[in-house]
């Protein structure tokens, strides 16, 4: 592997534009749009307080098939072409990332143009989340960027376990994460520990939370390319 | 000389069946080898092992002094064209998929491409998934030209095409692979199409290598044989047939190993009719050793394959 073949993987992928770059801002300015719709409709809230839209999550989402859409139907033409699965990851990753960081600062910028506009006129905080999204520009664009790239990895760990295994490999994947998180929870209420995690995530900073996101989208990524490693076309 | 490729004891199992089983062979670099063989006879199989798409179960495979899978200084220098080939959907178009092979391949001929889309006809700007069956097989041809990778491998590619494509594909290989030679690996059923192109042959047959020769040898490789069957049972005496077939007083049979001008002449004498077989039905008595057994076992008997 080496970047300049990691490149050219990023723009085989881009060569469908609209797919990879209008698409995802395109879904959120969409949800926005009829966000900024619904609101005006609704009351303004009083001095002090402002309506939340959960709507941002929409390019979240975006990501996560993009992710996805990147392997399935993108693998089988790089293999046949010279590429290695290696070179094909590192290159889709490094797609992920980019994407993620200008996808990102969009978001982080539209926070201040929110706060200059009053919530457009609405007092509506679309692009600030509290306590997600609720500091510094820069920190809001690393979460997003991380949060986005996350979202991605994920997304293309799915499309491969898909590629590799099919239907039948989709819904074991699918069914092994939610029962890890039921189980999860169903610690958390049996030995009373929702104190504890509550505590956590209040002594948590969003600094914190973001590193902890980081280790998460690596792990992801870890995940996907053991899948890719011994995958047949 | 290290060969462009060398498989040895290749094996490739799934679920307990052997799709190959212990394949050997050495291709040395320029030369166009035909694969040929059945439907499921593990053609597909074998380059996309070679291609590093499929990993082996069992034994050795260098294509380029090398192992393939995974292995980015060997891949940027082999182009894999398969009938079924997935390409990305939505908006993905001709001339991005032309465009994203010509930077992996550092080789890539942009004049050969440009000359190619227009003797298919291929529209550049239609979406790949959109194109018919026969312009899909034209714009794997133009890829795999086009690449002039030193190891070039083609799945049945021409799948919908037209004779005259076909042709076409026939004569454009011929001419680039003179201006650039290097090794072709062509799996194919029109056998009798690429007769004339193909340097060597390979014939799988489940899994096995039944035959592995040089094109030439296999041409004269059988003979058939007909006349008087009292007469073709005299001339076949102590000589291996692949085949017989009996219709009232007239036999014919196909007799294995190149004939000498004594055979000839004795064939005359006896008033034998003799035809060489094409590489076409030596293929088929080598793939079909092991097919099911004949419609009328009394009329055709295989006394050694």
């Amino acid at each position: 592997m080496n970047w300049s073949t990691a490149v050219k993987v990023a723009r085989y992928h881009l060569a469908d534009r609209f797919t990879f770059v209008a698409a995802p801002l395109l879904v959120q300015a969409f949800t926005f749009a009829v966000n900024l719709m619904i609101f005006v409709g609704a009351p303004v809230p009083g001095p002090g307080r402002a309506s939340y839209s959960g709507a941002l999550g929409a390019i979240y989402v975006a990501f996560a098939v993009l992710g996805a859409r990147s392997i399935s139907r993108r693998l089988p033409f790089a293999l046949a072409i010279g590429v290695s699965r290696r070179s094909f990851y590192a290159g889709t990753a490094l797609l992920a990332g980019a994407l993620a960081a200008v996808d990102g600062l969009i978001l982080a910028l539209l926070q201040p143009a929110e706060s200059a506009t009053g919530g457009w006129g609405l007092r509506l905080d679309f692009f600030r989340v509290p306590y997600l999204l609720d500091g510094p520009w820069y920190l809001t664009w690393l979460t997003s960027l991380v949060g986005l790239a996350l979202m991605f990895a994920w997304g293309m760990w799915f499309g491969l376990i898909f590629r590799r295994w099919n239907w039948a490999g989709l819904a074991a994947f699918a069914a092994v994460q939610i029962a890890a998180l039921g189980a999860g929870l169903g610690i958390a209420a049996r030995t009373d520990a929702w104190h504890g995690v509550g505590r956590f995530f209040t002594d948590l900073t969003i600094a914190g939370l973001t590193g902890a996101l980081a280790v998460l989208a690596v792990a992801m990524l870890a995940g996907g390319y053991t899948t890719i490693r011994r995958l047949a076309i | 000389m290290t060969p462009a490729i060398s498989v040895t004891g290749l094996s490739r199992r799934y679920r307990g069946q052997l799709a190959l089983d212990n394949v050997s062979f050495d291709l040395e670099p320029g030369s166009i080898t035909g694969l040929l063989g059945r439907n499921g006879a593990g053609k597909t199989t074998l380059l996309r092992i070679l291609d590093g798409q499929e990993f082996a179960s069992g034994g050795s495979v260098r294509v380029l002094g090398a192992p393939p899978a995974e292995n980015d200084a060997v891949l940027r220098r082999v182009v894999f064209v398969r009938e079924d080939q997935i390409y990305p959907d939505r908006n993905f178009r001709v001339r991005h998929a032309l465009q994203t092979a010509s930077w992996f391949y550092p080789g890539w001929d942009a004049e050969l491409a440009g000359t190619l889309i227009d003797d298919f006809g291929l529209p550049a700007d239609r979406r790949v998934t959109r194109l018919s069956r026969g312009m899909r097989s034209a714009l794997g041809i133009v890829i795999g030209l086009a690449a002039r990778a030193e190891v070039t491998l083609f799945d049945e590619p021409y799948a919908g095409l037209d004779p005259v494509a076909r042709q076409l594909f026939y004569d454009r290989l011929l001419a680039s692979y003179a201006d650039y030679p290097r090794t072709v690996l062509l799996s194919t059923h029109l056998i009798d199409e690429v007769a004339g192109l193909l340097e060597q042959v390979i014939v799988l047959d489940r899994g096995k290598v039944m035959l592995a020769a040089d094109a030439d040898t296999m041409r004269g490789a059988a003979t058939s044989i007909s006349g008087p069957a009292i007469a073709v049972a005299e001339f076949t005496a102590g000589r291996t047939v692949w085949n017989r077939r009996r219709i009232g007083s007239q036999e014919s049979a196909v007799v294995a190993g190149p004939l000498n001008d004594a055979d000839r002449t004795r064939a005359r004498v006896l008033r034998l009719h003799l035809e060489p077989l094409t590489l076409q039905q030596v293929v088929v008595h080598a793939a079909g050793a092991s097919a099911a057994s004949p419609p009328d076992p009394r009329a055709q008997e295989r006394t050694s394959a």
